[in-house]
């Protein structure tokens, strides 16, 4: 465990302070771990990986002896110690070949962890096309039904969004949208479609694989004011295979997963959550709509006759009978 | 007028931006994230991966882009900025919510007396000077009277009254009791002082004992200033009309403390004699003195019986 640090000067302090927790969260510092052997291919990729990831990417380039699904102690040591929300671990071994392994942390203590293997790789630099500029947010892609409904690849959705994308601005320069990082799966297999409820064991055969691809835009003229978009390929394009996972604690991912109380203001723009039969005016008053039940217009009481009354449908004969005499009358 | 061809145009136009899928695809704004629920075709899949991959993504894009530029803009120097809509994907935190800074004694007043908060600016005009000078600080404003080369002494002055000392000390002094609060804030923030909580109990505690400790139960005992009146306990009666499940639950409750095992052996550490309760007995036989005084009485004992014999 850390010692607790006091600052000393306003500087320390200053740096302190921008660690402690925040309402609106900055994006996760990712640090890229070498484990015990890497390979050229895992080498590479991480350097990619981190290249995308730019400012927000610490690299330990020399070996470490690590397994993240052993031992996490050294990953929760160097979690507080950079002050890293992420960590991407690169391993090759013989028996799982070019491994990454994405370890989540929350509060200086891992959340999840999912393991991939690295099978297909082609590096930016093949592509001799333009690249995006470091440090521009990208933009995001996931295609297949199974980013829906799977457990796994919602984790893996949740962990490259967290990886990439992370930070939430509440404004953006729309020329800035340089590149998008696209996650399409394989085509799911029969097992995964047909039955309703997956088997969490770790058999990961019969995932499909992993395509992920860096495009950057090239915008057209439409005629229109949005652009037509036409991709480029810009690397890195990498095949991936889902191997080991951990899943969030419950508990801790409840705690990970609370929000901060809206404040008022935004709570009567209509963020969060849907209040039924209010809202706001043009005028910015808070409107409210009350629901009467449906009006039953059958008892509805008008002008009270004798011809109107009860009575004198229940007896039909008779009524008829006294109609007739009584026009007779007239 | 005919105007179907430009209508046509237009609707060529708007053909290359329009994206269309038999799942509508699921646009996160605010993480520049689409996700494309539909299957993936297996046979254009295995046709021709990339070219496959790259449409798909494509047609992602295209829809994200065509959201982003439907929304609001802001002008700024560098151009217009799109204002985005908070996310609508849950990411989990990497660390927990920020704890809300416990108020400090003033914050806490104000609040109660409604007394709003105004921002007081750090400097302040000098008229002599005629600048703004820092409020406080190096060449501060409330080292003035202290730095000044002639001031004005009060008519009944000490011989040795050093007008510029004082302001110092004065000065010095506002520090020391800023500081001091801010200590106090601060321990306050950290919770009440267990230690210190019980501590005081106690010596109340005991001084209650005491106070009633004198021959007249404190009585007649003379009032010192400022003191309070002894609070006893207070009876607290139950409601007089209950509802069933409430009076059932107390009277089981008194049920099984009456027949509970835990009462047993507090009846029999008497003796065994069922009829006589010997703790009873003893006391009234000591007269309240407890076994002790009477086994120390024994041998006199004998002598008072003898001279009860006497007597009769």
């Amino acid at each position: 465990m850390l010692r607790v640090v006091k600052p000393k000067n306003a500087r320390s302090k200053r740096a302190l302070e921008a660690r402690e927790p925040k309402e609106v969260e900055d994006p996760r510092t990712v640090v890229f771990v070498r484990g015990t052997h890497t390979g050229e291919v895992v080498n590479n990729v991480m350097k990619e990986l981190m290249a995308l990831k730019r400012p927000y990417a610490i690299s330990f380039s020399k070996k470490n002896a690590i397994r993240p699904f052993e031992d996490i102690s050294s990953l929760e040591f160097w979690s507080t110690k950079n002050d890293a929300g992420m960590f991407v671990v690169g391993q090759s071994t013989k028996k799982r070949p070019n491994g990454l392994t994405m370890v989540r942390m929350f509060d200086g203590k891992v959340l999840d962890m999912c393991e991939v293997g690295v099978e297909n790789f082609v590096s930016m630099t093949e592509f001799k096309t333009p690249k995006a500029t470091p440090g521009h947010k990208p933009m995001m892609h996931f295609a297949s039904e199974l980013f829906d409904t799977h457990p796994r690849f919602i984790q893996l959705k949740s962990l490259l969004m967290d990886l990439f994308n992370g930070e939430v601005i509440d404004q953006i320069h729309l020329t800035g949208l340089e590149h998008v990082i696209s996650v399409t799966l394989a085509p799911s297999p029969e097992s995964l479609t047909s039955t309703a409820t997956f088997d969490t064991s770790d058999d990961t055969k019969s995932l499909p694989k992993v395509h992920i691809r860096g495009y950057t835009l090239r915008l057209l003229a439409s005629g229109v004011r949005t652009p037509r978009v036409e991709l480029v390929p810009m690397g890195p394009s990498l095949d991936l295979a889902l191997r080991r996972h951990q899943a969030a604690d419950t508990e801790v991912w409840k705690l990970a997963m609370r929000r901060p109380k809206m404040k008022k203001t935004d709570v009567e723009k209509g963020l969060g959550k849907k209040k039924k039969n209010l809202e706001v005016d043009e005028m910015g008053d808070l409107r409210g709509r009350v629901h009467v039940a449906k009006q039953d217009l059958g008892k509805l009481q008008t002008r009270k006759m004798k011809g109107l009354k009860k009575g004198h449908e229940g007896e039909d004969e008779d009524e008829d009978m006294d109609e007739d005499v009584d026009s007779g009358d007239d | 007028m005919d105007v179907s061809g430009i209508l046509a145009v237009q609707a060529q136009k708007q053909k290359s931006i329009q994206v269309e899928k038999d799942i509508p695809l699921d646009i996160d704004v605010g993480f520049l994230t689409v996700t494309d629920l539909n299957p993936i075709d297996k046979e254009s899949y295995e046709e021709n991966l990339e070219a496959f991959l790259q449409s798909t993504a494509r047609d992602g894009v295209q829809a994200l882009l065509t959201s982003l530029f439907a929304l609001p803009t802001k002008s700024s120097p560098d151009g217009p900025l799109a204002q985005l809509p908070p996310p609508t994907t849950q990411l989990p935190r990497a660390k927990p919510l920020p704890k809300p800074k416990p108020p400090t004694k003033w914050e806490k007043f104000a609040k109660a007396k409604g007394i709003q908060q105004t921002k007081r600016e750090k400097k302040v005009w000098d008229e002599e000077r005629q600048e703004w000078v820092d409020r406080w600080g190096w060449k501060g404003k409330n080292k003035e009277v202290e730095a000044q080369w002639i001031t004005e002494v009060p008519a009944n002055a000490d011989i040795d009254f050093d007008p510029a000392k004082e302001a110092r000390d004065a000065r010095k002094a506002r520090v020391a009791k800023n500081e001091r609060q801010r200590l106090q804030n601060q321990a306050r923030a950290q919770g009440g002082n267990a230690e210190r909580e019980e501590r005081k109990k106690d010596i109340e505690r005991t001084l209650a004992t005491s106070r009633v400790s004198t021959a007249s139960m404190g009585k007649f005992d003379k009032k010192l200033d400022g003191e309070k009146k002894l609070r006893g306990v207070k009876r607290k009666f139950e409601p007089t009309e209950n509802s069933v499940e409430n009076e059932k639950n107390a009277n089981l409750a008194l049920l099984s403390k009456l027949g509970g095992e835990s009462n047993r052996p507090r009846r029999d550490t008497g003796g065994g004699d069922d009829v006589v309760n010997v703790r009873k007995a003893v006391r009234f036989a000591s007269k309240g003195q407890g076994s002790a005084s009477l086994a120390r009485k024994g041998g006199s004992d004998g002598k008072d019986r003898r001279k009860g014999k006497f007597k009769r």
